[in-house]
């Protein structure tokens, strides 16, 4: 397992939807182990989608434990090929991303969501969510439709310069 | 490639922005960061433009008089540095500061100077002057960054200190971003 360089911005990688993964086979395990190992060697990093590591498919991991932000915790969370089955109360809050990482922006996202996917034990999950991991699954979701926050952005003045959280 | 910082100012309507910007494609410039909007009717904008070798401001400006002219704009060309020397990477933060209460003359000005008391690097700005004619209310949203070593707890006492004494309210929080 390994970490993996990470797709910035310009690279049109980002903006191709990705296919499903279905069965969870050896292949689907290594790309959630290169998926885990990656956001743990970016700091303060809590979420990444397979196509930032140049794999076009629907998986992603996240983890808010011990974020300020935080409510729900679901911990260290991959999900295959995840539907969102609802999202509600949006809430607008700075957020950048390791694919854009000169930028952050203000982006409205619903603070509750229920997500239902596939865990890396091939098990079906249904994850409720709220606050901060809320906004970290919607991220990632977007990730996997090749949308990145800029596409989400609040206004033409909520894109902002990223000098200090470096 | 030198950068020069270019304002433009007029009216609005349609057009400004491809008007102006049409005068860089001509030289071969490229657009680089840029901010742009409108206040009362006003249309303003400053654009950072990298220029090839051999288009300096002059250059600029004699290309930029057809569109001036013709969408009646005040513009201005100056060299600008890669950097200005208000912040740094050392820079322990940007905070967000909220100001508002009933309007009078010297918010900005009273706050500002705080601020620049304290070596704090107002990086955006925008106030808005809102509600009924004969009881106003003012509105300002400052992005600020801090010098390195800095308390924000101290300067969130010096601001409502100072929103005391201008009979305003003043908040100030983290303008954080989470990374995702």
């Amino acid at each position: 397992m390994a970490v993996r360089p990470v797709l910035v911005l310009p690279d049109p990688f980002l903006q191709r939807p990705s296919v499903e993964v279905g069965r969870i086979d050896a292949d689907a395990l290594a790309l959630a182990a290169d998926l885990v190992d990656t956001m743990r060697s970016r700091p303060a990093c809590v979420g990444l989608a397979a196509p930032q590591i140049g794999v076009g498919l629907r998986a992603f991991v996240i983890d808010v434990t011990g974020h300020r932000k935080a409510r729900s915790c679901a911990g260290e969370l991959v999900l295959f090929d995840p539907r969102l089955e609802s999202a509600a109360e949006p809430l607008v809050a700075r957020e950048g991303c390791l694919s854009v990482p000169d930028l952050t922006g203000d982006v409205a996202r619903a603070s509750r969501v229920v997500v239902r996917g596939v865990g890396t034990d091939g098990a079906e999950r249904v994850v409720e969510a709220d606050a901060f991991e809320a906004r970290a699954v919607l991220h990632e979701l977007d990730h996997l439709d090749g949308f990145l926050f800029l596409d989400r952005l609040a206004s033409a003045h909520s894109v902002y310069r990223r000098k200090v959280y470096r | 490639m030198a950068h020069f910082a270019v304002t433009a100012v007029g009216a609005d309507r349609p057009g400004i922005v491809a008007g102006v910007t049409g005068a860089f494609v001509g030289l071969g410039c490229n657009l680089e960061d840029s901010s742009m909007t409108i206040l009362r009717g006003q249309f303003a904008m400053m654009l950072v433009v990298d220029a090839p070798a051999g288009v300096g401001a002059a250059e600029l400006d004699a290309a930029l008089v057809a569109p001036a002219e013709a969408l009646d704009l005040v513009v201005t060309v100056r060299p600008a540095g890669q950097e200005g020397a208000g912040g740094s990477s050392e820079d322990a933060g940007s905070w967000t500061v909220a100001v508002y209460g009933a309007d009078h003359p010297g918010i900005v000005h009273g706050v500002a100077s705080l601020l620049a008391g304290l070596g704090v690097n107002i990086v955006d700005l925008s106030t808005r002057v809102v509600g009924e004619p004969g009881a106003p209310a003012y509105t300002m949203v400052l992005e600020v960054t801090l010098p390195a070593g800095a308390d924000p707890r101290h300067l969130g006492r010096r601001l409502e200190a100072t929103a005391a004494e201008l009979g305003v309210t003043c908040r100030l929080h983290p303008a954080e971003a989470d990374i995702l």
